[in-house]
């Protein structure tokens, strides 16, 4: 069943086109990483959802309901999103007990976030002394305050260390184990790939891929980089058997579109020495750059 | 609704700024009516000596910076929102934001009316001090006193009230508080020195008018002192003056900047 429904979802500022026409949905219990570069409107589709930001066109539903329509918002969804502030001057246990007050959940519940999130000996300090990584586990502790089965997490490992980047992954993967519904953005697939069920990937506001990690490996191509002294012509010989390679050194080739069985099979047939080859997995970021604008940027597309 | 004006209720009093706020309003009204006290009944000063009716109560209803202070409390609490980005969890948890902005004005007004009352009572009490130290004779009765008390409450409810409306409306807080300094200091001062028919139907004048202030009494620079040829406003004329102010910037904010987008 669809928790989170995104249909045709498009804004506009100006004449900028931020979200364009995206469509997608998140089942019950699963985690999905909402990816793309910076800029690609995953902020915007997010801030959409959450009724912060008025859609130009399409709708984005939670629960079959738009946010603004749900009876106990704070019970149905818990979000983090990236620039959403606590006022400095006020310390983080006040900070929660205003949301828990408006929420209806008991004070106790705030120093178990507190706890949760191991903010509980900077409770009573004031926010503006925060570093960036204790905001964003104090925006978790929020999320989190009244137990919502949904979670909406707009780069929530911005600011943290390598500890706290592995601390949020496992506090991902125990909110994935109580069955909650996340939907946790990001612009570096490497950090969201170990905790994700799928992945929604998005660029310069358009839907770029909607597939679990699996798939995304499995749609790209595997290259297989061999040594030979004889580059030009097994090249050639491997264009004429829909392989293309690229010469990257003087006696290197990099392959795509054939297997080393058959890469071997032909040099075989045509008696071309082949002294290495190597089959090189494709990696997740590289498949990540190559779906969006920020691989076309660093020339890796 | 309950739970809103009390997350909002708790905003307010867990924050420095609202206590260093109402201290210096306290600070200041005890120093503007010593001031007032002191010169009373001194020649060229304009004001009747202490043992007097008039003399008093100068000095009682020296409350209008309270009542500033008051409005500025109530645009920190609605503009502040967007200054600090906190907009973003208070529209989460309440995504109806017309009714933050109710919850806004109804606890900034009750702000507001601790400001009128912590002023009103300080301001008395010291023209009391001074009145009983000059003659046994106190000119004006319990009644009054406590009448000017109450009005500074329900003046600065209703300036802390439309200050949470018009920071609701602008959302910049700078500008925001600038402006309702400006507006009370400089502005309602030059309009009301001009044109003296309007005078008492500026917010910041029918504010103090609640409080007993004589008209132009409140003013700043040359037309302080001045009553000029209009009267002032009765009591529920000006109590009623504000509140439609207030409900008029409240209705425009929730019909234009409030449903903004929070980007």
């Amino acid at each position: 069943m669809s928790v989170i429904e995104i249909r045709g979802l498009t804004k506009s500022f100006g004449e900028v086109l931020a979200v364009d026409h995206v469509s997608f949905t998140v089942e019950e219990g699963t985690v999905v990483g909402f990816l793309g570069p910076n800029g690609a409107g995953k902020t915007t589709t997010l801030r959409m959802l959450l009724g912060l930001v008025t859609p130009s066109d399409g709708s984005a539903t939670i629960g079959g309901q738009l946010y603004r329509d749900l009876r106990s918002p704070l019970h149905a969804v818990g979000a983090v999103l990236e620039s959403a502030g606590a006022y400095p001057g006020r310390t983080a246990r006040n900070h929660l007990r205003i949301q828990a007050t408006v929420g209806d959940v008991p004070r106790s519940r705030v120093d178990e976030v507190l706890e949760l999130v191991e903010l509980s000996d900077a409770g009573d300090r004031r926010v503006g002394h925060f570093s960036l990584g204790m905001r964003q586990r104090l925006g978790l502790a929020t999320a989190l305050l009244c137990d919502p089965e949904v979670l909406i997490l707009d780069e929530p490992a911005n600011g943290l260390d390598p500890e706290g980047v592995r601390w949020l992954r496992e506090l991902l993967r125990s909110l994935a184990v109580e069955g909650r519904t996340v939907l946790v953005s990001s612009h570096i697939l490497a950090e969201v790939a170990q905790t994700v069920d799928s992945v929604v990937i998005l660029d310069r506001g358009r839907l770029v891929s909607h597939s679990t990690l699996e798939e995304l490996t499995a749609r790209a191509q595997q290259t297989v980089r061999v040594r030979t002294p004889n580059a030009q012509e097994l090249a050639a010989t491997l264009a004429a058997h829909d392989a293309s390679a690229e010469i990257v050194g003087p006696d290197q080739l990099r392959i795509t579109g054939a297997s080393s069985e058959k890469i071997g099979t032909l040099a075989s047939a045509h008696a071309i020495p082949i002294f290495e080859a190597t089959t090189e997995a494709p990696d997740l970021e590289d498949i990540f750059l190559g779906l969006t604008a920020a691989g076309e940027r660093n020339g890796k597309r | 609704m309950r739970r809103l004006v009390h997350g909002e209720l708790l905003k307010l009093v867990t924050i420095r700024l609202t206590h260093g706020l109402l201290a210096t309003a306290a600070v200041l009204t005890v120093l503007f009516a010593t001031l007032e006290a002191s010169r009373a009944g001194s020649a060229g000063t304009g004001v009747a000596p202490i043992s007097t009716a008039s003399g008093l109560a100068t000095v009682t209803t020296v409350t209008g910076f309270a009542m500033l202070f008051a409005a500025v409390l109530g645009a920190i609490l609605a503009s502040g929102e967007f200054r600090h980005a906190s907009a973003t969890l208070t529209y989460q948890a309440t995504p109806r934001r017309g009714r933050v902005l109710v919850a806004k004005v109804i606890v900034s007004a009750a702000a507001g009316a601790l400001f009128g009352l912590v002023a009103g009572v300080t301001a008395t009490g010291v023209g009391l001090a001074f009145a009983s130290s000059d003659s046994a004779h106190i000119a004006l009765g319990a009644g009054t006193l406590l009448g000017h008390i109450g009005g500074a409450i329900c003046g600065a409810a209703a300036l802390a009230a439309l200050g949470a409306a018009l920071g609701s409306l602008v959302r910049s807080q700078l500008a925001t508080v600038i402006g309702i300094f400006v507006w009370g200091i400089v502005i309602e001062s030059v309009i009301g020195g001009l044109f003296t028919s309007v005078r008492p139907y500026l917010p910041y004048t029918a504010a103090t008018t609640l409080a007993g202030v004589k008209l132009g009494n409140a003013a700043f620079g040359p037309a302080h002192g001045e009553a000029g040829a209009a009267g002032s406003l009765p009591f529920i004329a000006a109590l009623a003056l504000l509140a439609a102010l207030a409900l008029t910037v409240s209705v425009l904010a929730a019909r234009t900047t409030v449903e903004r987008d929070i980007a």
